[in-house]
């Protein structure tokens, strides 16, 4: 009974398999640029790029937490311009918000029926997914994460940035600036998602161990609507009026800072301001000296890091546990460097 | 009808600015009002005491900026809450406002004021599809509003690109919530009082406002009477629409920009605000005034708890709690004032 | 041997108001006590106490010589007392089965055992001589077929004894009226005692045993019904003598003959038929004809409130086509509807509102505002020249008397300045004294040059008050009768008459 269960399997595997490889034919012009530059020579490896780009088209499904976000634009577009570069073929497909597990989980569904060659798959609830990852392995669709992971071991690796350590690093900065004491708050995204939660403890660790003259006096929550991290962060610019440093763990979160500080009429500086991720408002904010600074990620290094370990993937080599694509410190006086530039997406 | 007597005395006698018969409140919704009030002046000195740093001007000032945005849905939806309907998709509806105000003052190059009452007008054309759909195809509120709640939030996402509109190049655009005409006021906070007032006019003293309870006390008795309610109703729609453009002008000045991805809740938000302010979901009774109180309580309630660091989760706990507390008190008060018996 | 139910010296106040004083009742088994008393006189309160939704502030009550506390409407059930309200608690999407056992279906753990429903619904729908099914949709009976189901539900308890029943036959038409006599009188050849309230002094004669009159909260008294004259009766409940002139039918109208209202071949999709008829300035024209034969329908065609699929309707001359009430209003005709508080009055709202609705126009001003001194100016004009008792313009509609609601609807159409008034059902649940008041009214309307329409289920008001009669029966009209020397009989041959007879072709 399993024996022919497994053979019907992948009996659909091959057939798909041989689909794609006939549906990869005629686009083969596309991929004439193979040369494999470095990027951020994380995980590029040149084995796995050309063995892509000989087989045809391997078919490659990304599942991500959102397609509207900048960020999930800027790793769609790293993707696709690994995805060129490899010689494969990726769909990308996200829910409209973030709250929309469900719809996600449809998305990944689909993708498994699909029967693609690989999986990527950002997770919005590590829990719910573990079900349908398994499905995946079932059907032996290798599956490889990236951004958020899902709780099962099934997964080949996950491409994203190490959460703690950003958050790590955002406090580091914040110390910095504000000389090593006095009161700070977060102001964060989520309370349930991974990425919001480490970002979060990230600092709130970092400052708890190194630095005893700092503390964090509120943690609240504006789900990255602007509107109400901004009302959150004014309440608590009132509640603490020796207040010196606010962190926004995302984009919302951060602008919602910056329109605070703004709205209440406070000088660019007079209450150090640290972001996460990047967006044309953080920018200025940083130009005009509102905000001390950012930590962003390499979301076109995710996209490019999801897409190559995919390839590898499919084909049989081994994976690190996981990659991470980095995160970086960004402020007033290197924000226009030219490889800054590359992971400030607008 | 005791209560009667004394509504005529009191109404006489505390409300002398009050127009003529038929436009004064009645003794219950004036119940209410105090009601809310009193709780209003009870959570700011509650949170007053409770942190030294929730009463000062600055903070006041930021309370009454948070309540801008929500409190412009909510006293216009107020109007169609009390003919017995009901709009969900003011919240996503407002995005989709700003992101056309955005799209006319940037892509293209519109002056401010094309884009401001562009913005409003557009509001206006959603709440007139609202009300086409609810008296002409026949559709129960609900749905018909849900319906354009989802329709809003896809049309915001198409019509952005799925990205941010800035508008912070826009001379002046900014200026329409956070200038301050008014020392210490944010604009913002002086457009949802106007508009309140306007709004209070309207429903108390013009044949739409009379119309607005007539349909809500009995639709069929209204339609009866020889009144083509359908048209009342389309004007109640779009006025509430209106409303939700100038929201999402006033949202997207106060941001500089217009998020596509926003709005999703608010109309819950708002819906709150105008139950705690009295108004019945039954339709016929309710006030703008109430409304504002309303949507005050929510937003002093959210700031004082943040004032005192308590967690998000139990500050949305809370508000659930205040929302309950609000319309089981309305509704002791109204068996209270009609257990009253035949007489 | 012991009453079955005593009520002695019970009182009840609300914040400002008595509602009843000493009130004593006194009630033995098999026995039928009518209770009358005009709107207000504490009929509805004392219910309320008996069926444990308010309780007295002093008294006592006494069921089969045990003195009780009824302390909810549980409660009540269990000493015996059902209740059949005015307004009746079925379920419209559930079978007549399903309704009168709701909540102690027969079960087996948590299924509804169906089949053992049906048989117990049955048997005792057979044993009451009912003839419905136990498996009919309630939605789908008749109102009186409802109230036989509201009947059979209160006597499933096995314990009722006592059954109130509020005004039961305002809303059935003579024929139901006569089935649920007779299922009275087997009640009481069962034991069962009923307190009987109603309007209809007719009634009364024919199924009460003793009648016990209250006005104004306090208890007048109570008579043998064979002892006492209607006259008497309503002297009780008013407080002196009315003019019992009842032989006041207006004299037939001289010949102003200009036609205000014409209606020809009216037809609609599922029940009228062709009807025709004309009606003149000055004159008042009554509606006569069973339940369903089609009147207020007749009367929502011509004013569009539902469509026609045939037929013409000429204002004065001038044939139109009236697509609603907003429409009918602009060429002159008001229909005041039947169900008042559902159809005519915005119950919540104060006097003035109601009053200026249809009239609004009138009342704006620049811009759409209101002149609120105008429209209370008006407002109490109307008060005072159709007596409207009310404290002032500010009350509140549902806080008035059915008689002053009525009279608020019609200063409503009044202030509109309507040629034709269609009245549907004018005197329903309003009191006697008030009832006079209204005929009145209309009469002097009618002098005054309007037309009117009078929709009656009441054979004496539509004789009192017609100068001729247009008679119904299964939607179309099967007479139309000047008001002459003609008495109910000639009437009712007409409404009852079967149409297939003769005018299916």
């Amino acid at each position: 009974m399993k024996n022919t269960r497994v053979a019907l399997l992948s009996m659909a595997a091959a057939t798909a398999l041989t689909l794609s490889a006939c549906g990869g034919g005629g686009s083969d012009e596309l991929v004439e640029d193979p040369a494999a530059e470095g990027e951020g020579g994380d995980a590029a490896a040149a084995s796995g790029e050309s063995g892509g780009a000989q087989d045809g088209e391997y078919d490659i499904a990304l599942v991500s937490k959102g397609f509207q976000h900048q960020f999930w634009q800027a790793v769609q577009s790293g993707a696709e311009e690994k995805a060129e570069e490899l010689g494969v073929s990726i769909t990308f497909d996200g829910p409209a918000s973030e709250t929309e597990v469900d719809a996600q989980l449809q998305m990944l569904r689909s993708a498994i029926e699909r029967q693609p060659d690989a999986i990527g798959y950002a997770a919005l609830d590590p829990e719910a997914c573990i079900p349908l990852l398994e499905q995946a392995q079932e059907a032996e669709i290798p599956v490889v994460e990236f951004d958020a992971g899902c709780n099962t071991d099934i997964e080949k690796t996950i491409a994203k940035t190490d959460s703690l350590a950003a958050g790590a690093l955002a406090a580091e900065h914040m110390a910095e600036l504000i000389d090593n004491e006095g009161k700070v708050a977060v102001v964060a995204h989520s309370q349930i998602n991974s990425t919001g939660v480490e970002r979060r403890d990230g600092f709130v660790n970092k400052i708890e161990e190194d630095y005893p003259d700092i503390e964090v006096v509120d943690i609240q929550y504006g789900d990255g609507d602007h509107l109400k991290s901004a009302d959150i962060a004014k309440a608590m610019i009132s509640a603490n009026p020796d207040l010196k440093g606010l962190y926004g763990t995302n984009e919302g979160s951060a602008i919602g800072v910056v329109n605070a500080v703004n709205e209440l009429g406070m000088q660019p500086g007079e209450l150090t301001i640290v972001g996460f991720d990047s967006g044309q408002a953080q920018i200025d904010a940083i130009k005009s000296g509102v905000m001390a600074g950012l930590i962003t990620q390499d979301p076109q290094g995710i996209g490019r890091a999801t897409v190559d370990s995919a390839v590898k993937a499919i084909e049989g080599e081994e994976l690190p546990e996981e990659i991470d694509t980095g995160s970086y410190w960004v402020d007033q006086s290197n924000i226009d460097d030219e490889d800054i530039q590359a992971m400030l997406y607008e | 009808m005791t209560d009667t007597t004394t509504t005529d005395a009191a109404a006489t006698s505390t409300a002398p600015t009050a127009a003529g018969p038929g436009w004064r409140q009645s003794l219950g919704q004036r119940l209410q009002q105090a009601l809310a009030f009193g709780t209003l002046i009870a959570l700011v000195a509650f949170f007053s005491v409770a942190s030294p740093n929730f009463f000062t001007i600055s903070n006041l000032s930021s309370i009454l900026l948070a309540t801008a945005v929500i409190g412009i849905l909510a006293v216009g939806t107020t109007f169609v809450i009390i003919t017995g309907g009901i709009d969900l998709s003011i919240g996503t509806g407002m995005t989709l406002c700003s992101v056309v105000t955005g799209l006319l003052l940037t892509n293209m190059g519109m002056p401010l004021v094309v884009g401001v009452l562009g913005g409003i007008a557009f509001g206006a054309l959603l709440g007139f599809v609202n009300g086409f759909n609810v008296t002409v195809l026949g559709l129960p509120p609900f749905i018909a509003t849900l319906a354009m709640m989802m329709m809003a939030q896809g049309l915001a996402l198409v019509l952005s690109g799925v990205r941010p509109i800035y508008l912070s190049g826009v001379p002046g655009f900014q200026q329409i919530a956070l200038g301050q005409l008014v020392p210490r006021i944010p604009n913002a906070v002086l457009i949802l009082f106007g508009l309140a007032l306007l709004l209070g006019i309207i429903l108390t003293k013009t044949v739409l406002g009379r119309m607005t309870y007539a349909i809500g006390s009995n639709a069929e008795a209204t339609r009866l009477s020889g009144i083509n309610t359908r048209r009342w109703l389309l004007g109640v729609y779009a006025l509430a629409g209106a409303c939700t453009g100038l929201a999402g002008v006033v949202m997207a000045s106060r941001l500089s920009s217009a998020q596509p991805q926003l709005g999703m809740g608010y109309e819950l938000q708002a819906i709150a605000a105008v139950i705690i302010g009295g108004t019945s979901l039954m339709g016929g009774r309710g006030s703008i005034l109430g409304t504002l109180i309303g949507a005050l309580i929510m937003s002093v309630l959210i700031n004082g708890l943040r004032i005192m660091a308590v967690q998000s989760e139990w500050q949305t706990v809370v508000t659930g709690i205040v929302v309950l507390v609000a319309v089981f008190a309305d509704n002791l008060r109204k068996r209270r004032a009609e257990g009253g018996g035949p007489v | 041997m012991t009453r079955l139910l005593e009520i002695r010296d019970v009182s009840k106040g609300f914040p400002g108001v008595q509602a009843l004083q000493g009130v004593t009742l006194e009630l033995s088994r098999g026995e039928v006590l009518a209770l009358v008393g005009e709107n207000g006189a504490g009929k509805s309160t004392l219910m309320k106490i008996l069926s444990g939704i308010y309780t007295r502030d002093s008294g006592t009550i006494t069921v089969d010589g045990q003195e009780v506390e009824i302390a909810g409407p549980r409660e009540a059930q269990q000493l015996g007392i059902s209740i059949i309200h005015q307004e009746m608690n079925l379920l419209p999407h559930l079978t007549v089965g399903q309704n009168i056992f709701i909540g102690r279906e027969p079960r087996l753990g948590p299924f509804v055992q169906e089949r053992a429903l049906r048989r117990r619904t049955q048997a005792l729908l057979d044993e009451l001589g009912i003839g419905l099914s136990a498996t009919a949709m309630v939605g789908d009976l008749t109102v009186a077929q409802q109230q036989m189901v509201e009947i059979a539900k209160a006597l499933s308890f096995e314990s009722t004894k006592i059954l109130i029943m509020d005004e039961p036959t305002s809303a059935i038409s003579l024929s139901e009226t006569k089935v649920l006599f007779r299922l009275i009188r087997s009640l009481r050849e069962r034991g069962v005692g009923i307190v009987y309230i109603s309007h209809r002094m007719e009634e009364l004669r024919q199924i009460a045993d003793r009648v016990s009159v209250l006005r104004d909260g306090q208890y007048i008294g109570t008579r043998d019904i064979s002892d006492v004259t209607d006259a008497e009766i309503i002297a009780m409940m008013v407080g002196r003598e009315l003019s019992q002139r009842h032989d006041d039918r207006p004299r037939p109208r001289r010949a102003a003959e200009d036609v205000v209202l014409s209606v020809r071949g009216l037809s609609t999709r599922t029940l009228l038929r062709e009807v025709s008829f004309d009606l003149h300035r000055g004159e008042i024209l009554g509606f006569a004809g069973l339940m369903g034969a089609g009147r207020t329908e007749t009367a929502r065609a011509v004013i569009g409130a539902d469509p026609m699929t045939d037929g013409t309707v000429t204002v004065h001359g001038k044939q139109v086509r009236i697509t609603g009430p907003d429409v009918a209003v602009r060429h002159g005709i008001g229909y005041l509807p039947e169900d008042r508080k559902r159809h005519g009055l915005m119950l919540e709202q104060d006097v003035v509102f109601n009053l200026t609705m249809s009239a609004l126009r009138s009342f704006r001003g620049p811009a759409g505002f209101l002149r609120g001194r105008k429209a209370s100016e008006v407002t109490d004009s109307y008060i005072e020249s159709l007596r409207i008792k009310t404290p002032s313009g500010r009350a509140r509609v549902k806080n008035l008397s059915g008689g002053n609601q009525q009279k608020v609807v019609i200063a409503k159409w009044l202030a509109r300045d309507c040629d034709v008034l269609i009245f549907d059902e004018p005197t329903r649940g309003i009191d006697v004294g008030a009832k006079e008041e209204i005929y009145r009214l209309l009469a002097d309307l009618a002098e005054q040059g309007k037309a009117i329409i009078v929709i009656s289920s009441e054979l004496p008001e539509v004789l009192r008050l017609s100068h001729r009669i247009v008679v119904m029966s299964q939607g179309r009209v099967t007479g139309v009768l000047d008001n002459e020397g003609l008495d109910q009989e000639a009437v009712m041959e007409l409404a009852t008459k079967n149409i297939d007879e003769g005018a299916a072709a």
